[in-house]
């Protein structure tokens, strides 16, 4: 394989010297130490946006979740296993509130093989009912790293090229049982264009290094269990796309939602589609959606009409996802000395008391901190900029 | 009954927009925007009587910014605001009577000293929402430890839909979605797409009133139970919504369209190039078959 850059372990380096940190005033009190670590920490999530950068809105996400023996190690409460299943949950959900156009699936390695506990789908109750079950599931054996690679690879190789193709593997296991090359697979996933990340639980691991350098995903070990969750919650944003990767103009429907009452006379019952498959009795329904080519009804969206093949999805999710495309920009900061006039807050009428406050570059309205950081994770959009947009 | 640290806060942001309201008071003299802000005014102070702990907040939304009614940046609270209040000697709860008066002389600077540009007749809601959202955020951040906090919003529109704000809208219907505040829209005049998604989505209630004059019994029969209460009560039934996209070259409504993976703009014809992000797309041509050369025959 190609050398790997040099890279000091952190062993390799000299000591930190973490109490220098705080700094005692001179009443001998370190609350400005511990608030300006608080502000700090607030901060640190606001930026990197990644600008004018093609992103993969329409993801096929695979996570292998490894179910080794190593699992029920009590290093995460209660152990690994409990603990990486709640936080799955988690991030099923934010998964489908941030990409509601893309599928996930999820696999479980042990006992050196690998098998699917649910298929790729857009609809999150699945699969958070079958991770609330497979709580109950015994860790046993190894994992394996090729068996479950190739797992995933034998649908995903079938998706469209628009798509984005991602593997997340959680690995606890310090090693991997691989029936065949797994050097001759990563080539293989390479020529997919398969991106696989992996997050470690216990330490760093060679094979995953490679791996993921080579597929261009991001390994990364935790620390503890905020930490995992902050790592999970990496892999939401879409990542950027792949310079190969094809653009085309999928075709979908728009079905309405009909209501319809019993006393209506032209309302008939209908059958789900998408409840064929389940045991528990499907409903006859008055109203749904209804596919506009085949007329199939459907209780929920988004979903991929079983008759004809159409992808069905309504407005606001496409429109979930725009905030991704025109991200909002990075606000200015600047020490509130130099404001002059009335010092409150634009946005929630709060006095300033912070030490610095932000300016939205275009109108330079002012936001205390709270505001900025609501602004660029929850709203993504400068309140006072909407009546800039229309002014002659 | 309602647990004491529980505080239920409504946020109502009215729709000022004084060119429409000029053009009402002509139509309609008897339902002027003064009617409207007494309307308003009743249904806040019955917001604040029901329970001790209820807040309130007014915004009104006008085509040139959107401006805190009550509180005020000026008002500094609850004990030393009722100095030419509190002798009004009727006995009035103190509060409702401060907020009366300050809602009034707010509305009327705002509407004497905002010079009105441009000649708009749209209504501009997404800032005011954004706002409200901020501010119940901050309010919700101050809390003390055991309080809990409900919020919703109620908004009164006149005028009609602004098209230019339609993503702004859409990312503060889902950030308040996301922090379960309810979106009720009460309408005067024109229906309105986009509330009627917004309360679709964030499981509010959308209603068009027959009658202007009668505003504030729709106010008080309608919107002031909160979520809990309206389970039990008989209300309007949901309206239907039109989730439908509109195609970004004609902006006609279409069922079935072709959406750009890049940019996620919809059409309603294939086009080579995406209008939006000028990506070419790769269409699949159909496999030219070379015919099979015969072979001539040499000429003996």
């Amino acid at each position: 394989m190609d050398e790997e850059p040099e890279r000091a372990k952190r062993w390799e380096g000299g000591y930190e010297r973490t109490w220098e940190v705080l700094k005692e005033d001179e009443s001998g009190s370190l609350k400005a130490t511990v608030e300006e670590i608080l502000y700090q920490s607030k901060r640190k999530r606001v930026i990197e946006s990644h600008g004018q950068v093609r992103l993969g809105m329409m993801r096929h996400l695979y996570v292998v979740i490894d179910c080794s023996r190593s699992m029920e190690d009590q290093d995460l409460k209660p152990n690994r296993l409990t603990s990486t299943l709640k936080l799955m949950e988690a991030f099923v959900d934010e998964y489908f509130d941030q990409n509601p156009i893309s599928q996930v699936g999820i696999i479980t390695t042990k006992n050196k093989r690998a098998e699917k506990l649910t298929d790729l789908a857009g609809n999150p109750k699945k699969h958070i009912t079958a991770l609330m079950k497979a709580v109950d599931t015994v860790c046993v054996g190894e994992p394996s790293l090729y068996n479950s690679l190739n797992l995933a690879i034998q649908t995903l190789k079938h998706m469209p090229g628009h798509t984005s193709r991602e593997i997340l593997i959680i690995l606890s296991s310090l090693t991997t049982c691989d029936p065949a090359n797994i050097y001759e697979l990563i080539k293989t996933l390479k020529s997919l264009k398969v991106r696989v990340s992996v997050i470690g639980l216990s330490a760093e691991v060679r094979v995953c290094t490679v791996l993921t350098r080579e597929t261009g995903g991001s390994y990364h070990v935790i620390l503890d269990e905020s930490h995992f969750k902050e790592l999970l919650m990496l892999h939401i944003k879409p990542p950027p796309a792949s310079s190969s990767s094809e653009c085309s103009l999928i075709r979908m429907g728009f079905p309405q939602h009909t209501i319809a009452s019993v006393t209506d006379q032209d309302a008939k019952p209908s059958f789900s589609m998408s409840h064929l498959d389940s045991s528990s009795g499907p409903g006859l329904s008055l109203g749904g959606y209804f596919c506009p080519q085949c007329h199939a009804t459907y209780t929920e969206l988004p979903v991929e009409c079983k008759v004809c093949g159409l992808t069905l999805v309504s407005a606001p999710h496409l429109a979930r996802s725009f905030h991704h495309l025109f991200p909002l920009q990075a606000f200015i900061e600047s020490p509130v000395e130099n404001l002059q006039g009335d010092r409150f807050c634009q946005a929630c009428q709060a006095e300033l008391k912070d030490k610095s406050v932000f300016s939205c570059p275009s109108c330079h309205s002012v936001f205390c901190v709270e505001c900025d950081l609501f602004i660029h994770e929850s709203l993504h959009c400068c309140p006072c900029c909407i009546y800039r947009q229309t002014a002659p | 009954m309602a647990s004491e640290d529980e505080i239920n806060l409504l946020v109502i942001v009215v729709d000022v927009n004084p060119i429409w309201w000029g053009q009402q008071a002509q139509r309609d003299p008897q339902f002027t925007l003064s009617k409207c802000m007494d309307a308003v005014m009743v249904m806040g102070n019955a917001h604040m009587a029901m329970a001790r702990t209820n807040k309130l907040a007014v915004i009104a939304s006008h085509c040139q910014g959107s401006h805190f009614l009550y509180p005020n940046k000026s008002w500094s609270g609850g004990d030393g605001g009722g100095n030419d209040a509190s002798s009004s000697g009727d006995g009035k709860y103190e509060l409702l009577s401060a907020a009366n008066n300050l809602i009034a002389e707010e509305i009327r600077n705002i509407m004497s000293k905002i010079e009105v540009t441009g000649n708009s007749t749209d209504t501009l809601l997404a800032g005011s929402l954004a706002k409200a959202l901020c501010y119940i955020h901050r309010l919700t951040k101050e809390l003390e430890v055991g309080q809990e906090i409900k919020s919703r919003i109620l908004v009164v529109k006149a005028a009609e839909d602004c098209a230019l704000q339609y993503m702004n809208f859409m990312n503060v219907i889902f950030a308040a979605q996301k922090q379960n505040i309810l979106i009720d829209a009460c309408v005067l005049d024109s229906d309105s797409g986009l509330l009627q998604q917004a309360c679709d989505i964030t499981g509010g209630l959308y209603l068009k009133i027959p009658q202007k004059v009668a505003l504030a019994q729709y106010l008080l029969w309608v919107f002031l139970p909160d979520s809990e209460q309206r389970s039990q009560l008989v209300l309007p039934p949901p309206a239907h919504v039109d989730y439908r996209a509109a195609c970004f070259c004609h902006r006609n409504l279409i069922e079935i369209g072709y959406v750009c993976s890049v940019c996620l703009s919809i059409f309603c014809n294939f086009s080579p190039i995406c209008t939006t992000c000028e990506t070419a797309f790769k269409i699949q041509l159909p496999q030219i078959v070379k015919p099979k050369k015969k072979k001539l025959k040499q000429p003996m």
